[in-house]
């Protein structure tokens, strides 16, 4: 019965569907949601750590509005057949600015993570910022000292 | 020995097919009250990466086959002791309520992104401000026409705010009545539309996703939906000591 299987198929139609094999989409689920107790261990997370960076892309700022300029000028209003999409825009505006500086920390992550094979996912999700995790990844720094040496014998204990 | 944690089930529970992370035996750690399934943690160091991981979530998927699971965030290490004592002891209510109160219950994890251009299309068409000034920059330079650009940028991302925010809003109303509750994330980036957890009975996944359907297909073309689940509700669980 469909309902109880827990992967589904690809889907017929407009919705895209995957059970968690999904790992991508379900990144802020598993390292941001679920219990933890005060006294738990955090082990290292290689490469993973590195989302706790707060690089949630800020819309009120002057190069976000730069870029949606740069859109909608690229828009084609007279015909339908438009070539430039997003993807192309983005690799256009890469400025120095720490957003940019972000999004290469974050993709180096989600790299880590995730190997190279995720490629569609971080084009699906525009490839301006660090997917869909940054911003639940910002209460994480709360999580405690987890350390970045991979080692068990470093892992930071949380809570007080 | 140190246990890697992955969820809490039923004090009855038995532990799902196949091993966890580093290929060691799932195993249970009964309480009063529940149930925690671990493994044990290899002696040697392990770093932990998307291999973890994708264990992590497959042995919580296939907990959620045998019964309901309150699934443990992914990394949480504990001495076996204190699995038992702060854990399934401490908080053996909290969790037993939680596994009453979830059972039979689902998340379903939904994201739906603008497609790019014809959201931008939308924009323009949407404001004629924003359509005057995009006529007057195009084809200029930039630099001469920074602060008009700057200025049509801040009309777009006034505009999509405004868009998204009733898109979303009609989304969650539509989905509200098949759900029993919903958790929406902020958005992550410009082209979300939104990103929530539903929780669903289980029995109503299909027809949770039947609506997901309709609903994506009258917005095909400007949206793109994507649904991952049914997951243990991740979303959903709670202890007073969460972190």
């Amino acid at each position: 019965m469909a309902t109880m299987g827990m992967t589904r198929g690809p889907g017929s139609g407009y919705v895209q569907r995957s059970g968690s094999a999904g790992l991508y989409e379900i990144l802020d689920l598993l390292l941001d949601k679920g219990l933890v107790v005060d006294v738990f261990l955090r082990v290292s997370l290689v490469g993973i750590e590195l989302l706790t960076v707060d690089a949630r892309i800020v819309i009120a700022s002057v190069d976000t509005y730069l870029r949606f300029a740069e859109a909608v000028n690229r828009l084609d209003l007279g015909s339908t057949q438009d070539s430039e999409g997003l993807p192309q825009l983005v690799d256009d505006v890469t400025s120095g600015g720490a957003q940019s500086k972000s999004r290469g920390v974050l993709e180096g992550a989600k790299e880590a993570i995730f190997g190279s094979d995720d490629e569609d996912e971080g084009e699906d999700e525009g490839g301006e910022n660090g997917g869909s995790s940054s911003s639940r990844s910002r209460s994480r720094s709360r999580s405690g000292s987890r350390s970045s040496s991979g080692s068990r014998s470093s892992r930071g204990r949380s809570g007080s | 020995m140190a246990q890697y944690v992955y969820g809490i089930i039923d004090a009855h529970g038995e532990p799902p097919a196949g091993t966890g992370i580093a290929g060691a035996p799932l195993r249970v750690l009964a309480g009063d009250g529940a149930a925690a399934l671990v493994s044990d943690m290899p002696a040697d160091d392990l770093r932990f990466g998307r291999q973890e991981m994708l264990t992590h979530a497959r042995v919580l998927e296939a907990a959620l086959e045998h019964g309901t699971v309150l699934p443990m965030r992914f990394g949480v290490v504990m001495d076996r002791e204190e699995v038992s004592q702060r854990l399934l002891h401490e908080h053996g209510e909290a969790l037993a309520a939680q596994l009453h109160e979830l059972a039979g219950k689902v998340e379903l994890s939904v994201r739906v992104l603008y497609e790019e251009e014809p959201l931008m299309r939308e924009l323009v068409a949407g404001d004629p401000e924003i359509a005057e000034l995009r006529r007057r920059t195009q084809g200029h330079s930039a630099d001469a026409t920074y602060y008009e650009r700057i200025r049509l940028g801040e009309l777009v991302a006034g505009a999509l705010e405004r868009r998204r925010a009733s898109d979303a809003q009609k989304l969650l109303d539509e989905l509200s009545p098949v759900s029993l509750a919903v958790e929406v994330a902020e958005p992550s980036h410009e082209r979300v539309v939104l990103g929530a957890s539903f929780l669903v009975e289980r029995e109503s996944v299909a027809e949770f996703d039947e609506l997901l359907e309709r609903l994506a297909a009258a917005r095909a073309g400007r949206m793109r939906f994507k649904c991952v689940g049914p997951l243990p509700p991740h979303s959903f669980v709670d202890l007073a000591a969460t972190v």
